[in-house]
């Protein structure tokens, strides 16, 4: 017995960092509400990586375009203000109460924005360019301070370069606007250009994100194929070698895996395989002995009797059993080779019926069906026949009847035959059509379907014969609306000597 | 039953495979002595003069291949060969060793006698005034069981007499596979027709001078063999 205590303090106790630490991967998992592909993460890395770089160059150059550009206005504007100055300082020192000869004088001059400042009142050249478009810091530091200043400020939303210059002589002061429109159209275009070639540098990004990205996962495609071919049964599949590093680990890791598995599986098969080849001495001896206890059967007593029928019926049970697994073990390792010749289809059929446990069971055989020859290995249709037979026999009530006849669709050129086992049982759900060929597929069959007898490899091996003779094989109802299953066998034939 | 008399040299090195097919050979008549390596068939075949030899393939020592063309070396006794597997190589190899027919374990004592009585069986008589018949420069004589090329006397086992006696019966008739295994093994429309093949061909390096190119067993494609001159 256990403490109840003891019990309850191994217990881990509540962990609040633990939780938070929860907390935080759920957080992070939010971020990422849909995981992106390898492929898309690429792609994306790229394209934002070109963004970024075309981004900060686009901005490097533009503020170099437009320092540039107004170094250049600044330079040649304060040149020209110095010298439209010097010509109103000219004009104010002739005694003039006021700035009107100056003003007409610089007007004269072709000056077209320009302020002047002269014994504390204002005269400018026109309306738009007047004291009130000048802030009031710079007008503080020329006038006040006398000390010559220039800034680029916005009249009526234009951009302009204003230059003040204190004109100390005369206690005036001169100020000029230098507009800087068609420079900043000018830096317009230059920005226009810049988010183009962004843009297109972007663009450039993403696609050879894209080549990168199918470059990057081409070998995880090749691996893909790889794994989904070695699904498919051809274990002998690998990856190619390759001189990549990184990839190497993947590729040989790959083939290891592939190796092991093929190991594997032919060791199962080859498993499957050896007991059925110990199975036949025993079963060899076995079958031999019963043979000469069955011709005393007479001389035995009664229950003797009885106990030989029975180890008779399941010494033959367990020797078509050995044979069937033997044959799919032969299968499985691919090492069935067929005994092909040309066989008329309803010969053949009535001559498997004849060696069949139950040889009376009636063929019937259309006209055009008596016609067809089929290519194939007798003695392994002969199985297939034989199996369906039984099959009828065991599961299907007995009572078969087997016809030979075209398929559907008459008067057009015969391309297959259909040899169809009819029976008198309880018939195939049709959830479990597929599963009566599944080996041992006895299943939920098994409850309806009488006896425990042979259930084992028969369909099974029917299934996997006709596939190899290039025709398949289904069951369903009756067509006759009685009950009962027939299974089909659709297999290539043609007519001859129409 | 069977001819009384009839012995039967059992080689197996499983006793109690060799015990059990010993009493059921037995029961149909026959005397059966055993063997339980190729050595010792050897000796015991020349002491014993079986009528028939029944092998298994898989032996210690000298295998039953290597037994068989032992064997054929100085006689013509039918031989049953036992396989494990029925595969192409087993079968045509053994065939090809000189066996008359082969079976794969585990067979039903019902079987191997049938194809024990099958390989036992006279030669039908010939009808009379077909004393002989000669084909170009071969000549058979059903009734001594003798085959001559220019002259000179072939050995062929009993099946391969048997099968070139069933071809000259009919000179010119294509005989299908399933007539001659018929005729020749007894089987019935399921019989292996590499049995015949292998027989065709192992005739024909005994009748013909050139094998690789036959004139008088030839093949007709699809069809079967035909013997002419």
């Amino acid at each position: 017995m256990t403490d109840p205590a003891i019990a309850a303090t191994t217990d881990p106790p509540p962990d609040t960092a633990h939780r938070r630490l929860r907390r935080t991967q759920e957080w992070l998992a939010s971020i990422h509400p849909r995981r992106l592909g390898l492929r898309t993460r690429i792609l994306l890395m790229f394209a934002l990586g070109a963004l970024i770089l075309s981004g900060f160059l686009a901005a490097a150059a533009y503020s170099f375009a437009r320092s540039s550009v107004i170094n250049q206005r600044d330079e040649a504007g304060i040149e020209q203000a110095y010298r439209n100055a010097q010509v109103a300082q000219n004009e104010l020192s002739a005694n003039n109460p006021s700035a009107e000869a100056a003003v007409a004088r610089l007007r004269s001059l072709g000056v077209a924005r320009f302020a002047i400042n002269y014994r504390e009142s204002w005269s400018a050249s026109s309306a738009k360019y007047t004291s009130f478009a000048i802030p009031q810091e710079m007008r503080t530091r020329v006038i006040t301070e006398s000390t010559p200043a220039r800034m680029i400020t916005h009249v009526d939303g234009e951009p302009v370069l204003i230059i003040g210059i204190p004109l100390t002589v005369t206690d005036a002061s001169y100020f000029e606007f230098v507009p800087l429109d068609d420079a900043s159209e000018a830096l317009s275009s230059v920005l226009l250009s810049l988010l183009f070639a962004g843009f297109i540098t972007t663009i450039a990004g993403a696609l050879l994100g894209v080549l990168i990205a199918s470059r990057a996962v081409r070998p995880l495609g090749d691996a893909a194929q790889a794994a989904k071919a070695i699904a498919g049964g051809m274990l002998g599949t690998r990856l190619a070698p390759t001189d990549d590093h990184d990839l190497r680990i993947l590729a040989n890791s790959f083939n290891d895996m592939a190796s092991t598995l093929q190991a594997r599986v032919e060791r199962d098969a080859r498993f499957a395989s050896d007991v059925s080849h110990e199975l036949r001495s025993p079963l060899m001896t076995l079958a031999a002995s019963v043979e000469v206890m069955k011709a005393r059967r007479d001389e035995m007593p009664e229950r003797a009797q009885a106990a030989l029928d029975l180890l008779v019926a399941d010494v033959a049970r367990f020797q078509g059993l050995v044979e069937d697994l033997l044959e799919i073990s032969r299968f499985d390792a691919g090492a069935i080779r067929l005994n092909l010749e040309d066989l008329l289809v309803a010969e053949f059929v009535r001559q498997a019926v004849a060696v069949s446990s139950a040889p009376t069971t009636p063929v019937s055989v259309t006209e055009r069906g008596e016609r067809v020859v089929i290519r194939g290995d007798r003695r392994r249709l002969a199985r297939v026949i034989a199996n369906l037979i039984d099959n009828a026999r065991l599961h299907g009530g007995g009572d078969a009847s087997i016809t030979v006849t075209e398929p559907d669709g008459e008067g057009e050129p015969l391309g297959h035959v259909w040899i169809t086992v009819a029976d008198h049982g309880p018939g195939v759900p049709i959830e479990e059509r597929d599963l009566v060929f599944e080996r041992f597929a006895r299943g939920a069959v098994a409850g309806r379907r009488s006896s425990s007898d042979g259930a084992g490899l028969g369909l099974a091996l029917v299934d996997e014969h006709v596939r190899l003779h290039g025709g398949r094989v289904w069951v369903e109802d009756r067509i006759d609306g009685e009950p009962g299953a027939r299974f089909v066998i659709e297999l290539p034939g043609e007519e001859v000597g129409v | 039953m069977g001819d009384v008399g009839t012995r039967i040299l059992s080689v197996e090195d499983d006793e109690r495979i060799r015990t059990a097919v010993k009493l059921a050979l037995e029961d149909e008549g026959w005397t059966v002595d055993e063997a339980a390596s190729g050595e010792e068939a050897i000796k015991l075949f020349n002491r014993a003069s079986p009528d028939v030899v029944l092998i298994d393939i898989m032996l210690p020592g000298m295998d039953g291949f290597e037994l068989c063309r032992t064997l054929r070396r100085h006689s013509d006794v039918p031989i049953v060969m036992v396989t494990a597997r029925n595969d192409t190589h087993d079968v045509v190899a053994g065939l090809e060793a000189g066996a008359d027919d082969y079976l794969t374990k585990p067979f039903a004592p019902k079987e191997l006698s049938a194809r024990i009585r099958a390989l036992l069986r006279r030669i039908r008589p010939i009808s009379p005034g077909h004393a002989k018949l000669v084909f170009g420069d071969l000549e058979i004589v059903p009734d001594e069981g003798k085959v001559t090329r220019a002259g000179q006397e072939l050995h062929l086992t009993k099946t391969e007499f048997r099968l070139l006696c069933e071809l000259a019966q009919n000179p010119g008739r294509v005989f299908s596979r399933e007539s001659l295994l018929d005729k020749v093994w007894g089987y019935d429309y399921f019989g292996d027709g590499r049995l015949v093949d292998v027989h065709v061909r192992r005739l024909r390096t005994k009748v013909e001078s050139d094998p690789a190119n036959p004139r008088h067993v030839v093949t007709v494609r699809g069809l079967g063999y035909r013997l002419q001159s």
